[in-house]
C-alpha cells in the first residue's frame, strides 16, 4: 500500500520534472543558437549546422557589433546606442518610481476627497495603447524643446510609466495599517518624515517590482524610441533593428546575434539579480505582515 | 483646572453621525475609561482627543489650552493602539526614541530615556530586536514604552490588551494599573472589557450610539446605573431583569416574585417618593445575581424565597444557578457547596437594598 503510493508519488515527480525540463529547452534552444551563432566565423555558419557548437570559437563577431557594424549610414557598432538606452532607462525608471512610490503614499494615506476617482483617472492610464499618444506626445516634445533627444525619450517614458508605478504602489501601501502612520504622527512626524522614515523603508519589494517592470517595458520599447528620437540618439532597439536590416553584401547571421543578445543583456541581468524579489514582491500584498 | 475637557463634540462621517454631543471632563491624574459596544464610536472619541481626526463640531482641552485645531503633535499627547503600531523597519531602541528624536532631544537624553523606560518595562533584553521579533506581549510592551518615553500631559489608550490571551491580559492589566498609581499620569483608555473597566478606572464612561449614558465612579456605575444599558452592560453575569408591578403593603413599598414555592415579597427602600407614582404600575427590577444567593444566615434586608432550579453552572468559585420568577430567567450566584440538582429546590436569599428599579417603557431607572 506505502509503497503503491510512494511509487505513485515518484511518477508523479518524474511528470512534473520531465514537462519542467521540456519548457525550459524550449525556451534555452533560441538563446543557445544565438550564442553559439555569436561565436563562430561566417563560413563555419554556411557550412556548419545550426545546433553545433563552434569549433573556432571567436569574439569577433560581438567586437564588430559593439564597435563597428554599421547601423544605417554609420559604421560605429552599438556602443553609442547602448549607452542612449542607459541615460535613457536609468533616469526613466528612477523618475517614475519615485513618483509612483509618491503617488501611492499620497492615495492611500493622505485620502481626500477625489483620491478615489484620481486613482481610476490613473489606471485608466495603463489602458492607453502607445500609438494613441503618439502624435499628441509629439507636439508636447516639440512645445518642450526635447523632440528628438534622449531627454524626449526620458520625458515620455516616465509619464506613460507613471500609471503603472502608481498601480503597483498604491496596492501595496494599501496595506499598511492606517495606525501606523497615524503613530509616527503622534511620534511628531509630518508629511515627508514619514514617507521617508515609515514608509519607504517598508517599500522595497515594490520597488523590485517597480523597477524591472519600468526597465524591461523601457529598454525593450521599440515604437516610442523609433517615432521621437533620431539619428545618434536612438535608443539601442532601434538600432538593432538598423544594424539587422543594413544589407551590405553577405548577412553576417554572427554579428546580428551578438548584437541581439547586447540588446537584451541588460534584461537578463535585472531578472537574475532580482528576480526572486520581483516573485516576492508581486505576491507581497497578500500576506499580512 | 481640568487635564481633559471635551466639550459637546459631535462627528459625522458624512451621512452617519457617529458621536452625538459628547461631554466630559477630568482631572490631572485621573483614569478615564471609555467602555461600550462595538461601533459606539469609542475610537473615534479618541481619535479626535489624539488630532487623528477632526470633530464636526465641539471643543477640546488639554490642560488650559484649547487644542481642537492643533495637529496631534502639538498637543503633547501619546497613544497605544490596539495593532500596536510598531514601526517594523526599527528596532525597539528606535521605536522607543523615534518620537524623542523628531522633538530634538539630545542624543544622550535619548539614551538615557530609552534606558529607563526599558528598565521599567523589563524589555532591556529586547532593544535590539526588530518588532517581527517579539511575541504580543512584548510588543504591546514596546508599544506603552514608545508612550511613556515622551512623557506627555496625556496617555490615549486604544483597547491595548484586547490582543493578548487571558493570563496575558490579566498581568498586563494589574501591570497597567500599577503602573499608573506609580506615574501618576492622565489616561484616556477604550476597552469594551468590562473587568477592565471596573479595575483599572478612576472613572467610567459607558458610551452607546455615539451617547454617554453615563459618567462617573466605577461603583457608582455598578450599583446605581442610571439605565438599562448600563446597568447590562457592567457585570458578568449581567444584571437580572424582571418585570413586577409596585405595591403599597403594610411594610412599605415592595413587589412580588412568583414562580417559587410561594410569592417572594421585595421590599423597595430606594427612591420611596418616586416609587409611590408607581405603585399598582409594572416597573422593571434589576437584580445582580451575586445579591441573590443561597439563603444566609444572618439577617437584615434578606428575602428568603424556596425557588425551584432550572440550570446550574460551575464557574469554579461560585455557581450560578439560573431559576424563573414573573417568567423569567433570573440567575443567581451560589456557594457550590450549597448547591441542589436541576428540577429540585432551594431557598435562596435576595439582598434587596442593592435593588434598582426602571421604567420599563424608557428604560431609565427611576429615582
Ligand atoms: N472613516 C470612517 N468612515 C465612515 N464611518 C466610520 C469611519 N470610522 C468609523 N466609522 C463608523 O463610526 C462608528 C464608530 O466607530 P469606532 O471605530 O469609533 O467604534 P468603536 O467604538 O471603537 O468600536 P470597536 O469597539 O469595534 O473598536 C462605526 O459605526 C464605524 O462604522
Ligand atoms: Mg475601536
Amino acid at each position: 500500500m506505502n509503497k503503491a503510493v510512494g511509487r505513485q508519488h515518484r511518477a508523479g515527480r518524474l511528470f512534473i520534472y520531465g514537462c519542467l525540463l521540456l519548457v525550459a529547452v524550449y525556451y534555452l534552444v533560441p538563446l543557445f543558437v544565438m550564442i553559439m551563432t555569436s561565436l563562430k566565423p561566417l563560413d563555419e555558419i554556411r557550412t556548419g549546422s545550426l545546433l553545433g557548437l563552434p569549433l573556432n570559437p571567436t569574439l569577433e563577431a560581438w567586437r564588430v557589433a559593439w564597435g563597428s557594424a554599421c547601423t544605417g549610414v554609420s559604421c560605429e557598432g552599438l556602443k553609442g546606442y547602448f549607452w542612449n538606452s542607459v541615460f535613457m532607462v536609468v533616469p526613466a525608471v528612477v523618475i517614475s518610481t519615485m513618483i509612483g512610490a509618491f503617488n501611492g503614499y499620497v492615495l492611500t494615506q493622505w485620502r481626500f476627497r477625489g483620491s478615489d476617482v484620481l486613482f481610476g483617472a490613473l489606471l485608466l492610464g495603463c489602458f492607453i495603447p502607445f500609438q494613441v499618444v503618439l502624435l499628441p506626445m509629439a507636439r508636447t516634445l516639440g512645445f518642450l524643446g526635447i523632440s528628438g533627444s534622449v531627454a524626449g525619450l526620458v520625458f515620455v517614458h516616465v509619464i506613460y510609466g507613471v500609471a503603472f508605478t502608481t498601480l503597483f504602489f498604491r496596492n501595496f501601501y494599501v496595506n499598511i495599517p492606517r495606525e501606523l502612520t497615524n503613530a509616527a504622527r503622534i511620534d511628531g512626524a509630518g508629511f515627508w518624515l514619514i514617507f521617508f522614515r515609515i514608509v519607504l523603508p517598508l517599500s522595497p519589494p515594490i520597488i523590485v517590482v517597480s523597477v524591472i517592470w519600468q526597465f524591461t517595458q523601457i529598454w525593450n520599447d521599440f515604437l516610442f524610441g523609433v517615432v521621437y528620437s533620431a539619428g545618434n540618439q536612438q535608443p539601442i532597439t532601434v538600432a538593432l533593428n538598423n544594424l539587422v536590416n543594413t544589407s551590405t553584401g553577405v548577412k553576417q547571421y554572427n554579428v546580428d546575434m551578438a548584437a541581439a543578445i547586447i540588446a537584451a543583456l541588460p534584461t537578463l541581468v535585472v531578472y537574475v539579480v532580482s528576480g526572486k524579489y520581483f516573485v516576492r514582491g508581486l505576491t507581497a500584498g497578500s500576506v499580512k505582515g | 483646572m481640568h487635564a481633559l475637557k471635551i466639550e459637546n463634540v459631535y462627528k459625522s462621517f458624512g451621512d452617519t453621525e457617529v458621536l452625538k454631543g459628547i461631554n466630559v471632563a477630568i482631572e490631572p491624574g485621573q483614569f478615564l475609561i471609555l467602555v461600550g459596544p462595538s461601533g459606539c464610536g469609542k475610537s473615534t472619541l479618541l481619535n479626535i482627543i489624539a488630532g487623528l481626526e477632526a470633530a464636526t463640531s465641539g471643543h477640546i482641552y488639554i490642560g488650559e489650552r484649547e487644542v481642537t485645531n492643533l495637529s496631534p503633535k502639538d498637543r503633547d499627547i501619546a497613544m497605544v493602539f490596539q495593532s500596536y503600531a510598531l514601526y517594523p523597519n526599527m528596532s525597539v531602541r528606535k521605536n522607543i526614541s523615534f518620537g524623542l528624536e523628531i522633538r530634538k532631544v539630545p542624543k544622550a537624553e535619548q539614551r538615557e530615556t530609552v534606558q529607563r523606560v526599558a528598565t521599567m518595562l523589563q524589555i532591556e533584553d529586547l532593544l535590539d530586536r526588530k518588532p517581527s521579533q517579539l511575541s504580543g506581549g512584548q510588543r504591546q510592551r514596546v508599544a506603552m514604552g514608545r508612550a511613556l518615553a515622551r512623557d506627555p500631559s496625556i496617555f490615549l489608550f486604544d483597547e491595548p490588551l484586547s490582543n493578548l490571551d487571558a493570563k496575558l491580559r490579566v498581568e498586563m492589566r494589574a501591570e497597567m494599573k500599577e503602573l499608573h498609581q506609580r506615574i501618576q499620569s492622565t489616561v484616556v483608555y477604550v476597552t469594551h472589557d468590562q473587568i477592565e473597566a471596573m479595575t483599572l478606572g478612576d472613572l467610567i464612561a459607558v458610551m452607546k450610539d455615539g451617547i454617554i449614558q453615563q459618567f462617573g465612579p466605577p461603583q457608582v456605575i455598578y450599583n446605581a446605573p442610571k439605565n438599562m444599558f448600563v446597568a447590562g452592560f457592567l457585570g458578568s453575569p449581567s444584571m437580572n431583569f424582571i418585570p413586577a408591578v409596585v405595591e403599597q403593603t403594610e411594610s412599605g413599598l415592595g413587589a412580588f416574585l412568583e414562580g417559587g414555592a410561594g410569592r417572594i415579597f421585595i421590599p423597595l427602600v430606594h427612591c420611596t417618593q418616586a416609587l409611590k407614582a408607581w405603585v399598582g404600575k409594572a416597573v422593571v427590577l434589576g437584580i445582580r445575581p451575586e445579591q441573590i444567593t443561597h439563603a444566609p444566615e444572618h439577617e437584615g434586608r434578606i428575602q428568603i424565597g424556596v425557588c425551584r432550579i432550572n440550570r446550574v453552572e460551575l464557574t469554579g468559585p461560585d455557581a450560578l444557578v439560573t431559576t424563573c420568577l414573573n417568567k423569567t430567567d433570573v440567575i443567581a450566584r451560589v456557594q457550590p457547596s450549597s448547591l441542589c440538582q436541576v428540577g429540585e429546590t432551594m431557598a435562596l436569599g435576595f439582598d434587596t437594598s442593592m435593588i434598582v428599579a426602571f421604567d420599563p417603557a424608557t428604560e431609565e431607572a427611576i429615582v
